[in-house]
């Protein structure tokens, strides 16, 4: 599994300034992987180029053995004429049914199905939306700030279940959390913007899995190594 | 707080000065002594004499400045007078007398129509109407509502004869059925549609007769010249002018001697009629103003308004009697 | 709600017959000009159930013409929300016909079709289709991406999902240009009435008009004011319903 492209090239229509240029990456394995970088840099851009959703773009993204990428971000919302348990229903295969209450139980919303969306705050918004993409075909699933507003415990719980659950999947996932890019994740392509060279740089992170905690000095390495980078 | 309740007070006494400054009822006066005239209908030959004593100079040679503004269906001259916006006007027998009812204070200075425009068309190889008792048995066209209605009920009770013995029919703007022969006697404005409709008929080879109220005796008078209270009051002088100018006015505009010069006048407002059908309009128009030589236009027949006024509280258009002779002002005499 | 809005057409609707009697009596008019309580009162016993008929006679036609533009809009502007040119020449002729008093057009409509049932009917469509149509087609062709990205990015998007996606979170602007075109519907209706055909309420304001009878002129304002109030007011509570069962399902 691998994506990454060779000299992208790409600014908003009608503006003379480059988001990226000539800009290289590549991400592989299965896992969970971070998408780091300070605010304006590019990071939705590039999510958005990854999963064919954004064009106008010079070069080209290359995958292999990824054949579907979702791209889910934070400010999504579910129709507001159902309960979020019967829209779940609606949009999940029956094979996965068991699949559905499992994460809907880790993620901490089983007393909240007979509600609607509105009805929920915006964290438990957030998670019911990732649920949905969790329960579809994928082979590559691009987070953006997806846990955004979810507590620091719950977003560990979440993490560490999606890598569990998900082994052979990969993940990218946006984020402007440090500590949390540096303590879950595979690898971490921190976007460093536009004049800086090299544009983009990849840092192994820790990738802690369940139970698992971080040696405080290999933590600490690997955050200074993102801080430095971006 | 009493700052506020001051300028909201200061803002409701201003309101009503400017409200009543410019709805200031009654004044006798328009803008820098010009008068307003407000006839009832439009431009055409049945105002002859009125545009005759604007293009020709009569009213400025009495010394007045006239505006003469032309009616229509949504113009109401009484009501006007009583707002100020007019000083003199035209309205018909029945809209005086219903004004009266309701109190206005409007009075008559002359009246223009001797007799009623408003008369019935019929085929004469058809029918003839020689007696009320033709009228048994016939299709009767009435706009319900109208004064046409008011006439032929008259005529009708006038008769003895109820309304099992004819067939009473809804006109509306379209002729068809009285063209399609499905109603036998059609109600028209003598000096207007029944022109149009008369030649229609004589175009195709048939001839027309009129039904003329007056001549069985019910005299439902039409267009008069009127003015308030307060301006007969309070300005006789301007008001006997006034008449002075419209009157010898009507007088050279009907004189068969002036016809050209009338139809020209009439011409440049009604700019939709030919000069042929205007000359025919005015023909007729002469017959109905000034029926008789000797005849003097503007005068006011008071057994007409009596008449008019007792058919009117027979019929429940008015709630009790007005005693319009008391009104009736000829030759702008208070 | 029905009670609200009935409230408030009652105060502004007394709020005018008090600015007029202040007019008429500050100013010493007669009733010729402006009826007295009393002449009102009169008239009022004397014309109400015939003029009620016609309130109600001109109200069925704003319905069903305010159906039928519904239909007719709805079909239209969900058939042309896509950038086609179709859509294009729709939403361009939507602009440019809206903007154009359709009432003008009455007394040529009743002559192509005669005075009856159809005319009415016709007008009372044309004048509240295409501020609807502008509306529907405004919904229908803009896209609520945060709804809308999950269903397309995972294959699942359909046309009628999409409509109901962008009707259900439109749907407080769809019940007030409904309601509002109830409005247009009767007013349009009244007007076209007033000016060419000889039934209804609008021609016995007329026919008022002509009789310079003020008294009669402010019973049908009275009566046309009640009856659209209720007809408003049943509109809305229509829509709430129709949005809780919605929701419910």
């Amino acid at each position: 599994m691998r994506i990454g492209c060779p000299d992208i090239s790409f600014k908003y229509p009608k503006t003379d300034k480059y988001v990226f240029k000539d800009f290289s990456f590549q991400l592989s394995d299965a896992g969970f992987h971070a998408l780091f970088g300070p605010s304006g840099v590019g990071k939705t851009s590039l999510g958005k180029m990854m999963a064919g959703l954004l064009s106008g773009f010079t070069g080209k993204i290359e995958t292999h053995d990824i054949d579907r990428i979702l791209y889910s971000y934070n400010l999504e919302r579910l129709p507001g004429w159902s309960s979020i348990g019967n829209h779940l229903k609606k949009i999940t295969r029956s094979s996965r049914a068991n699949l559905a209450d499992d994460l809907v139980t880790v993620f901490g919303l089983e007393k909240h199905m007979g509600s609607r969306f509105s009805q929920l705050s915006l964290g438990q918004q957030n998670r019911i939306n990732l649920i949905r993409y969790l329960l579809q075909d994928f082979d590559l699933l691009i987070m953006d700030e997806s846990l955004a507003n979810v507590d620091e415990k719950t977003r560990m719980t979440i993490i560490t279940t999606i890598k569990a659950m998900f082994p052979d999947r990969m993940f990218i996932y946006i984020s402007h959390n440090v500590v949390e890019v540096s303590k879950f994740c595979k690898k971490i392509l921190v976007c460093r913007g536009y004049g800086k060279d090299p544009a983009a740089m990849i840092i192994t992170g820790q990738n802690l899995k369940t139970g698992e905690k971080p040696g405080k000095d290999a933590l600490e390495g690997t955050m200074l190594e993102v801080m430095n980078a971006a | 707080m009493k700052t506020e309740k001051i300028s909201s007070k200061k803002f409701v006494v201003l309101a009503l000065l400017v409200f009543c400054f410019f709805f200031s009822a009654g004044s006798t006066h328009a803008a820098g002594d010009r008068l307003n005239y407000r006839l009832k209908w439009l431009f055409n030959a049945s105002v002859a004499g009125d545009l005759y004593a604007d293009v020709h100079g009569i009213f400025k040679s009495e010394g007045i400045a006239v505006t003469v503004k032309a009616g229509g269906p949504e113009r109401d001259a009484i009501k006007e007078l009583e707002l100020g916006h007019a000083q003199f006007g035209v309205a018909s027998a029945d809209q005086v007398i219903r004004a009266r009812d309701k109190g206005a204070p409007v009075v008559v200075i002359a009246q223009l129509f001797q007799i009623n425009p408003l008369q019935w068309i019929y085929r004469s190889a058809a029918m003839s109407v020689d007696s009320l008792q033709d009228l048994r048995g016939k299709t009767l066209g009435i706009t319900y509502g109208g004064n046409d209605e008011t006439i032929m009920r008259t005529l009708l009770a006038k008769g003895g004869i109820t309304e099992d013995d004819v067939n009473l029919f809804s006109v509306r703007y379209d002729y068809t059925p009285f063209y399609q022969n499905k109603v036998d006697l059609w109600p028209v404005y003598r000096n207007s549609q029944g022109i149009f409709i008369s030649q229609k008929l004589q175009d195709a080879g048939e001839d027309v007769g009129f039904l003329i109220p007056s001549k069985f005796g019910v005299k439902f008078v039409a267009n008069s010249v009127v003015t308030s209270e307060r301006m007969l009051q309070e300005n006789p002088d301007l008001v006997k002018r006034f008449l002075n100018a419209l009157l010898l006015a009507w007088e050279e505009a009907m004189n068969p001697d002036n016809e050209q010069k009338t139809i020209t006048t009439i011409a440049e407002f009604d700019k939709d009629s030919s000069p042929e059908l205007i000359e025919q309009q005015l023909s007729i128009t002469r017959m109905l103003i000034k029926p008789r030589k000797d005849l003097v236009i503007g005068t006011i027949d008071a057994a007409a308004w009596k008449q008019t006024e007792a058919i009117m509280l027979k019929q429940g258009q008015i709630t009790a009697p007005v005693a319009i002779e008391n009104f009736l002002k000829p030759g702008g005499q208070p | 709600m029905l009670h609200r809005r009935v409230y408030q057409f009652l105060i502004i609707y007394c709020l005018g017959i008090l600015f007029l009697l202040l007019l008429k009596y500050s100013l010493g008019l007669s009733n010729y000009v402006i009826p007295s309580p009393l002449n009102l009162r009169t008239t009022f016993s004397e014309v109400v159930s015939r003029y009620f008929s016609d309130v109600l006679d001109t109200l069925s036609v704003a319905i069903i013409g305010q159906f039928l533009s519904i239909f007719v809009a709805f079909l239209i502007g969900i058939l042309a929300r896509k950038t086609t040119w179709f859509g294009s020449f729709v939403k361009v002729a939507a602009y440019n016909f809206q903007a154009y008093p359709i009432v003008a057009l009455a007394p040529i409509i009743f002559i192509l079709l005669g005075d009856g049932f159809l005319s009415r009917l016709l007008i009372a469509a044309m004048i509240c289709y295409f501020p609807l149509l502008l509306s529907v087609l405004g919904i229908m062709s803009e896209p609520i991406e945060d709804i809308e990205h999950f269903y397309r990015t995972t294959g699942r998007m359909r046309w009628q999902l999409a409509i109901k996606i962008r009707a259900f979170e439109n749907l407080n602007k769809l019940t007030t240009v409904i309601s509002g075109s109830a409005t247009l519907a009767m007013a349009g209706t009244i007007v076209a009435e007033f000016i060419a055909a000889n039934t209804g309420i609008g021609y016995s304001i007329r026919i008022a008009l002509y009789q310079s009878d003020l008294s009669k002129i402010l019973v049908a304002l009275f009566l046309i004011g009640i009856t659209l109030s209720v007809y408003q007011g049943i509109l809305e509570w229509a829509g709430i319903v129709a949005k809780k069962a919605w929701a419910a399902s």
